[in-house]
């Protein structure tokens, strides 16, 4: 798995140029471009935020479950250091999230905070995450570390489904999903222009995910080749 | 509508902020780890 995220400094390069291009982009289009919202007005641009980085936040902490699923079975380093990885940059973009929810929720229902399942269960999913990160730095014993923080993950994955599904379970102040609804497709929901911002912000997020994980990825494994040198 | 871009302008700045923070640290811990090993490398050659 953690292969396929392997590139060399020049693709690094390339990506991470990429990413830039398309964050300037998503800002003009967010910002500039995208009509506001018809009930919503100009706050709703926090939007072009709040579902890149909350399904950019999913994605990385899939792979933190894929990451440890394999390190349990296959006992491979490289596997465990995605897992690791991922998590770090899965706790920022959940962290914000809350942050653009928070500043949404000002402007929109009155208030920064309320213990919504939705929101509740968001932080709940930050906690377990910030946790597993200081169980990898507390913990002496690397292996059982690794061990213990996969399960951890594993288990922590399982929250995501309870956040996506608890508008639906629950009387919740947050509104049902408008992208990963069932019974309709976001062309079907959101405006064209709206959905083009939205679209242009998500991939923004994925590429520059997708390069800050590189780097950590090979980040982790300098460190790992370091630390067998020293030991050497 | 002022009032409305202010939350806007909040949203926006926190986040790309602290993606930008975030960014400029793992170059440098990158940085970082790259030089080491370089000098462990040397200095096992030599």
């Amino acid at each position: 798995m953690a292969e396929i995220l392997k590139t060399s400094r020049t693709s690094k390069g390339y990506l991470g140029g990429l990413a830039l291009i398309s964050v300037l982009l998503g800002l003009y289009w967010g910002l500039l471009r995208a009509p506001p919202d018809a009930y919503q007005g100009e706050v709703q641009r926090i939007m072009y935020l709040h579902i890149p980085s909350i399904l950019t936040a999913y994605l990385s902490f899939f792979l933190v479950f894929i990451g440890s699923c394999l390190y349990l079975w296959k006992r491979e380093k490289r596997d465990d250091l995605l897992a690791y990885s991922a998590a770090e940059i899965g706790v920022l973009l959940t962290a914000l999230t809350i942050i653009e929810g928070s500043v949404w929720g000002k402007s929109t229902w009155g208030v920064w905070w309320t213990w919504d399942a939705r929101l509740t269960l968001t932080a709940i999913l930050l906690l377990i995450f910030a946790g597993y990160l200081m169980l990898r730095s507390l913990t002496g014993d690397e292996n059982r570390s690794a061990s213990a923080a996969a399960v951890f993950g594993i288990i922590g994955f399982l929250d995501i489904p309870l956040i996506h599904m608890s508008v639906y379970w629950w009387r919740t102040l947050h509104q049902p999903p408008s992208i990963l609804r069932p019974d309709k497709g976001p062309w079907e929901n959101i405006h064209p222009e709206l959905l083009t911002a939205l679209a242009i912000n998500f991939v923004a997020f994925l590429l520059l995910y997708f390069y800050l994980l590189s780097l950590r990825l090979r980040l982790a494994e300098m460190r790992e080749e370091i630390k067998a040198r020293r030991m050497e | 509508m002022v009032n409305m871009w202010g939350y806007v302008f909040l949203a926006y700045g926190i986040v790309w902020l602290a993606i930008l923070l975030y960014t400029v640290s793992l170059k440098r811990r990158y940085r970082a780890a790259e030089e080491e090993l370089k000098r462990l490398r040397a200095s096992e050659e030599s």
